[in-house]
């Protein structure tokens, strides 16, 4: 079963094989919860319960997949996900990373892995991404984190290929200049 | 960063059509995107997880699932199903099979006290009508669900209902043929001359009425579908009896084909009704 593609793997699953299922969620889970938790800015147990909200619909909605190849769809379902998520608490989120950021002050006695959070250069890293919006996050998450092709992107955000090199380009050109004047605000 | 890595993301970037120096200022912005520390799932989280999922799982009606599960039959799988399926058939059945076969013994009697060499075509006649009346009745009590919705709860069961057309088909042939391999039995044991030619008179229309009358029964009410099977061989005898067609649908070739369009016929219902009943399964 490992060498059936996603597809023959999901169909399998409507079959109602566990097993495939099982296979799908080895494949997936880590690099999903990943992007989730970069699109959402680094809050682990969040990007989790949105994984788990993708694959649950993946499985009630899979009859709306029509001929998307799977890793487009499901990519394409936990983003919107996130948008939803982050459009039912805007207020809560207008300043998540902020708020994050000020935990991390505070807190006197980090561990091991929060204290390798807290690196400046990352602080900042994250507070560019964060002003840089969902649509250029998503898409360069998508292309440097999720492993997606140009097309597979265009596939998963109903977006033209153009589009895509669009808000790539602009995004990291974007980024870049957002990481210069922070470190001219540090300097 | 190895060089595969490096040259991966020049490509990246390379597609982006970005200019030289674009490509320079924007390498380390992905290298530092790269840098993003990797958390881990854990096995509890992914057991948490299909744990979950398990309770969403696309829900399918028993009948699929069986059908799905159940592995490859043997003969003995399908001879025990058959087995099952005899107590569909009810008393009444069996009575009248015995009772036609019954006639079918007065005539191989008749054929056998005249000798060989006496005259045996009203015999055979009567042969070559009362056997596939077996098959008529057998075909029209076998199928009967197919008009009374008795299908809904014929696929409620393991097995799948090719297999329970199969069964019922070596149950209502086998009996059906068994009782005219007795026959035939008693003329050669009689000393019949014309022992072949009897038994096709008998197995042949046999095989043909109930081809005809599963073919039928895919557009049409199966006790329909049947008598049209069985009156058709009726016009056919009708017509052969004529002193003008009888040499011509009598020869022995002509004995052979009506048996052929009959194997062919079962064959393509039973591939049809296959297809068919599962179309007739719960989609869910």
């Amino acid at each position: 079963m490992q060498r059936l593609s996603d597809e023959q793997l999901l169909e399998k699953v409507i079959a109602g094989e566990m097993a495939a299922l099982a296979l799908l969620v080895e494949r997936y889970q880590p690099v999903l919860t990943g992007y989730l938790d970069r699109l959402v800015g680094s809050d682990w147990a969040l990007a989790q319960d949105l994984a788990q909200e993708t694959f649950l619909r993946v499985l009630r909605q899979h009859a709306t997949r029509g001929n998307r190849p799977f890793k487009s769809w499901l990519y394409a379902i936990a983003t919107n996900l996130a948008r939803d998520h982050f459009k039912s608490s805007a207020a809560r989120l207008s300043t998540p990373l902020e708020a994050e950021h000020e935990v991390w002050i505070r807190d006197e006695v980090p561990g091991p892995e929060e204290y390798i959070l807290r690196g400046e250069q990352r602080s900042a890293l994250v507070d560019a991404l964060n002003l840089l919006g969902m649509e250029y996050r998503t898409t360069l998450w998508l292309r440097f984190y999720g492993d997606l092709s140009l097309q597979e992107i265009a596939d998963a955000l109903g977006i033209p290929l153009g589009t895509v090199k669009w808000r790539l380009s602009t995004g990291l050109r974007r980024l870049r200049s957002l990481l210069a004047s922070s470190a001219d605000t540090y300097c | 960063m190895n060089t595969n890595d490096r040259d991966d993301l020049r490509e990246r970037l390379r597609e982006l059509d970005a200019t030289p120096a674009e490509m320079a200022a924007w390498t380390p912005l992905v290298r530092r995107l790269a840098e993003w520390p990797e958390k881990h799932i854990t096995q509890a989280s992914q057991r948490h997880l299909l744990s979950v999922l398990e309770q969403a799982m696309p829900l399918h009606s028993a009948v699929r699932q069986a059908i799905r599960e159940q592995k490859p039959r043997r003969v003995t799988a399908l001879l025990a199903t058959a087995r099952a399926q005899v107590s569909l058939f009810g008393l009444g059945f069996w009575l009248v099979s015995a009772l036609i076969t019954l006639v079918g013994a007065v005539v191989v009697l008749r054929i056998i006290t005249m000798g060989p060499d006496q005259a045996w075509v009203l015999p055979a006649l009567v042969l070559r009508i009362s056997g596939p009346l077996l098959s008529y009745l057998g075909t029209i009590v076998a199928f009967r669900g197919r008009g009374t919705r008795v299908l809904e709860l014929e696929l409620v069961c393991l097995s799948s209902p090719l297999q329970l057309a199969l069964a019922r088909l070596v149950i209502v042939l086998g009996y059906d043929v068994g009782l005219g391999l007795a026959l035939s039995l008693l003329l050669w044991a009689g000393g019949s001359g014309q022992v072949l030619a009897l038994t096709l008179s008998w197995l042949m229309p046999l095989l043909l009425v109930a081809g005809l009358a599963l073919l039928l029964s895919l557009r049409l009410d199966i006790r329909i579908a049947a008598s049209l099977a069985y009156g058709s061989w009726l016009a056919f005898v009708g017509i052969s009896a004529i002193p003008t067609f009888q040499t011509l649908l009598l020869t022995p070739a002509l004995l052979v084909l009506p048996g052929g369009i009959g194997l062919a016929g079962l064959t393509i219902a039973l591939l049809r009704m296959h297809a068919g009943m599962h179309r007739l399964l719960p989609q869910s």
